[in-house]
């Protein structure tokens, strides 16, 4: 039950009502994270450009386009700027279809309190569609609505979300190895039972109860890429509400499945094979979505259309995907040659080499420049000679003569680097100084968006490092170490994760899987058995070590026998097992049969009485007594020295005559036994004698 | 030959042991036919012309002896007998026949009734060179009342979670229920290779099998494997996704395991099931793929591969139980073309059958009987003003005036006294029962 304020609650509508009501949108023009650090210390995410474009006008496009006609844009950091551009741009003209709310508040830490926010204004009043500043679509989610509106008519209101995913194989550029996610589904509902990330994880656990909702038909899903657009039932901003421990997305989402029995709701799912969804959630993703962009995956947002409608942002689109702004100067003896946007009044040296490229406004670039995969924003200042391979350098940035720029290199704003020098892979260089950050980041919350301001100028004094930006250059490098901290989220660099498969360890796992599997095969209980055999070793060490009364080890054993559900046989067997083997396992296994029977028998004399109390009955003996024979049949070097145990075993009184002969005569029924005696006739025969012999002192001592 | 048939026979039918207390399950009339016609039938059907039936030696008595029990089919059966008491599972079975098997197999339980097309299954086999294909249907609702059983019993038996890929023919997962406590778990490197995993749970499994023969081979070195479905199918489910199936270099590891004592199985299974040189040449020259996504070779290069076929109608029964025997000789009759009522059968003129009705050679019925629904084994009499609906008699039975049976079972050679009236029961073979009585839902069949 929602408080309805003033005539804009939520108050019933009718069915008619509620098909009328403009579909409204939330945007988070706010990531809640820093993974754009440090360039998005000088503007927010939201507004950085992509394919020249601001984000978030994708975003607001993409609403437009799917039919929202009210959009609450919600800004924390730097929430100045993304007004001031929001106000200039065709959204806040009168003639907009989508009428653009903006919200902002400095007290925004996450998603939660945003939407805490929407609850607290009873902003919304229907189902909602949900999406970040960073997201770059051409969905139509009009299907998914109409499915989640009609969930909701039919169960009433059980449905509170439905997330729209796009399918796209594992591995593929634009799928954002962070957001990678394991769905398991209703096959017919198209319900969400499960819903996990996968990174770091090597098996997928799904838990037995969410297959015990009558349905038969279940579907696993890795194949599906998170666009990050979600449609909203008004109780979601409730939930929140409600949920002060909600933080993120995921955290609802699991927080509803967790507790699904409880409150009853559910989420479901809308999955599109065409259309384009992407959400630039790091400078991989950058990459991918603009390269996409200017290939015009995101038809009908293309970089030609200038769909922004803003004066001078026109430009022309020629084949190999070349497009060219107004004003655009091209040297002599340059290429252009696929996939390249240039900004208007860029001018362009002689005898370059351009591919896979944005490139903003005016730029200047000078001769013999190589750029590929290169992201130029504004007013960028390239000299010559100079080479650029999948670097983000971004507005009013100067790179001197001859600078090498390798992969995934990032040259923040203003930054000016060289001439004569080739920064490494991964280079990010920034005119905030690392330390300015660590000073302020004490208690700070993580965000790139939060206000840091108020020590720039006390920064700006420390020198600049010409070893590392150049003679003339001005900036500090982002050492990787910084990204030794603590936090998870600072370990994972500007670019995302690198992708390393790992097959060694994995195939690891599956080895220690299969052997799983066997020894499973072999017997269920082995673990229960091994764990016994174990503590029981283990004890007898200890009572060896410390003197301890055969009477308490007996305790000790029976208390271990209840813990782990192990039968009197077991018992015997396995302490047979434990004493005879205890001087292989106290002096390795290559003892001679002397050795071993001669640091064996006092142990059998010490441990007399332990044997004693569980072997009382005939069956008992035999027992032991095969148990005696399987251990030699295992260790068949030492079998000679079988007889010396079982003429001691007899001699301490553990084993009677009888028991002995009687084995003798059964056992060999036994396939393996008849085969060790058959082997071993000699042994056997000693054997016999010496139980003569025994039968003959035996006598004698009565 | 491309396959040869094999028969597994010789189960006792421990589900149903009310049943085959008496009659072997082979050997239960189901439309007054054994149920071993069966998956005979089905295998003539298709045009095989030999087959191999394992079996025991009282059942290939009864076969060759008892008429009732004649098989009507004109395929060569090759008989081999098991002890019964040698607690042999099917997977054994195969071992002891290892001899005779020259080709890949196709593996049928004698105690499937279907009217599947086994060719979908066979060409599963073929087109992707499978190690194993299997056949599976959706589960049915068993709807009768099942004598013995007040009101409708909930099946708390555990389910079996099959997980097939996005097509629905390759066969990754396999687990029961009672395995799961730990939950379901599925490697990661799995679901990247095929991201896209249907996990159903209302299948039964036909027990019906597509084997190479190097499975028969790895049964030979592998003793421990007792059971086809039990471990067998399992094993080789899991081990389409281990290292060792896909790495290329299998020789250098495969020296490397001759080394270990265990490596020895698994290479058998390894070198043999590798593919063809020339199919391996004809699948790296063409374009096909068995999955789309990433740039990896078909299979992603597993040479272990096993498949399922998943019927979604039609016919296929497990006589397994004594609801999937009941439910079978209602619609068995329906796969053969035979007339309802044997030529042999004395009817008397007065008398009503329906047409849904079986009856066997040599019966007698009499005046006024009236038998709905129901089937009457060979040798059957049925007296003056009784009346049978919904239940089975098999052969020999003598029912007295007056009786009333309803929705009952009464096993061979039983004689029903006079008016006695029998709802929902099971009678056990050579049993009396008195004039007059009155008998609903027991089960007991007075044997011990």
């Amino acid at each position: 039950p929602h408080p309805s304020t003033g005539g804009g609650g939520i108050a019933p509508l009718t069915e008619q009502e509620e098909e009328e009501q403009p579909l409204q949108a939330v945007l988070v023009a706010d990531s809640f994270n820093r993974r754009f650090f440090p360039i998005s210390k000088d503007q927010p995410r939201a507004l950085l450009p992509l394919g020249n474009v601001a984000m978030i006008d994708y975003t607001l496009e993409f609403l437009t386009s799917t039919g929202v006609q009210e959009t609450f844009v919600f800004c924390c950091w730097m929430s100045n700027k993304i007004k001031d551009h929001l106000l200039k741009s065709k959204w806040c003209r009168p003639t907009s279809p989508n009428v653009v709310h903006i919200i902002t508040s400095d007290l925004y830490r996450s998603l939660g309190d945003v939407l805490r926010d929407v609850d607290a204004k009873n902003l919304v009043r229907n189902d909602f569609i949900l999406v970040y500043g960073d997201v770059v679509s051409n969905i139509d989610v009009s299907q998914a609505l109409q499915e989640h509106r009609h969930r909701r008519k039919v169960d009433k209101n059980i449905s509170v979300m439905t997330m729209v995913f796009k399918e796209s194989s594992p591995g593929h550029k634009s799928r954002c190895e962070e957001d990678d996610v394991i769905v398991a589904m209703d096959s017919k509902s198209k319900r969400v039972l499960h819903y996990q990330k996968t990174q770091g994880l090597k098996k997928l656990q799904f838990p037995m109860n969410i297959f015990q909702h009558g349905s038969d038909e279940f579907e696993i899903r890795h194949d599906l890429l998170d666009c990050h657009i979600s449609i909203c039932s008004p109780q979601v901003a409730e939930l929140f509400t409600d949920n002060f421990d909600y933080q993120t997305r995921n955290d609802f989402v699991r927080g509803i499945l967790v507790n699904e029995e409880i409150l009853g709701n559910q989420i479901h799912l809308y999955v599109t094979q065409d259309g384009y969804g992407a959400r630039v959630s790091n400078l991989q993703m950058y990459d991918s979505v603009s390269s996409d962009m200017v290939r015009r995956w995101v038809y009908p947002l293309t970089p030609e259309a200038n769909f922004t409608d803003q004066q001078g942002q026109g430009c022309t689109h020629s084949r190999h995907n070349v497009y060219r702004g107004a004003e655009v100067s091209l040297g002599h003896g340059s290429q252009m040659e696929e996939n390249v946007l240039i900004g208007r009044d860029t001018s362009i040296g002689a005898n370059c080499h351009i591919s896979n490229s944005v490139i903003g406004n005016n730029c200047t670039i000078g001769d013999n420049v190589v750029l590929d995969r290169a992201h130029m924003w504004n007013n960028v200042h390239i000299s010559s000679n100079v080479e650029i391979h999948q670097s983000v350098v971004c507005d009013g940035a100067v790179v001197k003569e001859a600078v090498h720029l390798n992969k995934q290199c990032v040259l923040a704003y203003n930054v000016v680097i060289g001439p004569n020098l080739s920064l490494p892979d991964g280079t990010v260089v920034s005119m905030h100084h690392p330390e300015e950050e660590e000073e302020d980041d004490d208690d700070e919350f993580l965000s790139d968006d939060q206000e840091v301001g108020h020590s720039k100028d006390k920064t700006r004094q420390k020198a600049f490092n010409p070893a590392e930006v150049g003679p003339e250059g001005k900036g500090y490098i982002w050492k990787a170490s910084m990204n030794d901290t603590e936090d998870e989220e600072l370990a994972q660099c500007l670019w995302g994760l690198v992708l390393n498969p790992d097959p060694e360890s994995d195939s690891e796992s599956e080895a220690s899987e299969e052997s799983q599997d066997r020894s499973r095969s072999v017997s269920p209980e082995i673990d229960d058995v091994n764990a016994f055999q174990l503590e029981v070793l283990g004890t007898l060490q200890r009572g060896l070590e410390e003197n301890i009364v055969c009477d308490n080890l007996v305790l000790e054993i029976n208390s271990l026998k209840y813990a782990y559900n192990i039968t009197l046989k077991e018992v015997m067997q396995i302490l047979t097992r434990v004493v005879l083997e205890y001087p292989f396992q106290q002096q390795g296994t290559q003892l001679t049969t002397l050795q071993y029977t001669g640091s064996l028998l006092p142990l059998l004399k010490t441990w007399s009485p332990v044997f004693k109390n569980y072997i009382k009955r005939a069956q008992d003996h035999l027992d032991c007594l095969s148990a005696v024979e399987e251990l030699f049949l295992e260790q068949d070097t030492h079998q000679t020295a079988m007889v010396k145990v079982l003429m001691k075993m007899y001699q301490l009184e553990i084993l009677e005559e009888e028991a002995i002969l009687k084995w003798f005569s059964t056992g060999a029924t036994n396939d393996k036994s008849r085969q060790l005696r058959k082997n071993q006739g000699k042994q056997r025969m000693s054997l016999q004698r010496k139980e003569s012999e025994e039968d003959e002192s035996s006598e004698e001592g009565e | 030959m491309e396959l040869q048939a094999v028969l597994m026979a010789a189960g006792g039918g421990s589900r149903m042991m009310d049943l085959t207390y008496n009659t072997r399950k082979p050997l239960l009339p189901v439309g007054n036919k054994p149920l071993i016609w069966y998956p005979l039938n089905l295998l003539e059907r298709v045009g095989f012309e030999e087959v191999i039936v394992i079996t025991t030696k009282e059942v290939q008595k009864m076969i060759s002896t008892d008429p009732k029990m004649k098989l009507d089919v004109k395929m060569k059966l090759d008989i081999v007998c098991i002890q019964e008491d040698a607690d042999m599972g099917t997977a054994d079975a195969l071992r002891h026949i290892q001899q005779k098997i020259k080709t890949d197999i196709l593996v049928v339980s004698c105690d499937l009734i279907t009217d599947a097309a086994l060719h979908e299954v066979v060409d599963l086999f073929r087109a992707h060179n499978a190690t194993l294909s299997m056949l599976m249907s959706k589960a049915h609702e068993f709807t009768e009342t099942v004598p013995g059983q007040k009101g409708k019993k909930k099946t708390g038996e555990q389910r079996d979670f099959v997980g097939v890929d996005g097509t629905g023919k390759r066969l990754l997962f396999m687990a029961n229920e009672a395995d799961l406590d730990k939950g379901l778990v599925i490697r990661k490197s799995i679901m990247r290779k095929l991201p896209r995993m249907h996990i159903k749970t209302g299948l039964v499994d036909a027990h019906l099998y597509c084997l190479k023969k190097s499975v028969v081979d790895f049964l030979a070195d592998n003793k421990s494997v007792s059971s086809i479905r039990g471990e067998l199918v399992p094993y080789l489910v899991r081990k389409q996704f281990s290292k060792s199936m896909t790495s290329p270099n299998v020789n250098d590891e495969a020296d490397q395991k001759l080394k270990k004592k265990d490596g020895n199985a698994n290479l058998e299974i390894q070198i043999l099931s590798r593919d063809e040189v020339l199919l391996q040449l004809t699948r790296e020259r063409s374009c096909w793929n068995d999955h789309r996504g990433d740039m990896s070779e078909a299979y992603h290069g597993v040479r272990l591969r096993c498949y399922v076929h998943i019927m979604d109608e039609g016919m296929c029964y497990r006589v397994n139980t004594l609801a999937a025997y009941i439910e079978a000789n209602r619609l068995a009759p329906k796969l053969f073309d035979e007339p309802a009522v044997h030529p042999s059968a004395a009817i008397s003129v007065r008398c009503l059958i329906g047409a849904d009705s079986i009856i066997g050679a040599s019966c007698q019925i009499s005046d006024k009987a009236s038998i709905k629904r129901s089937m009457i084994g060979a040798s059957t009499t049925v007296r003056e003003k009784v009346k049978v609906t919904n239940s089975i008699i098999m052969h020999g039975v003598t029912i007295e005036e007056g009786c009333n049976i309803q929705g009952s079972v009464i096993c061979s050679n039983t004689v029903i006294g006079r008016g006695a009236d029998i709802k929902y029961c099971l009678v056990g073979s050579a049993q009396r029962i008195e004039p007059e009585g009155e008998h609903t839902t027991l089960s007991e069949c007075d044997w011990t």
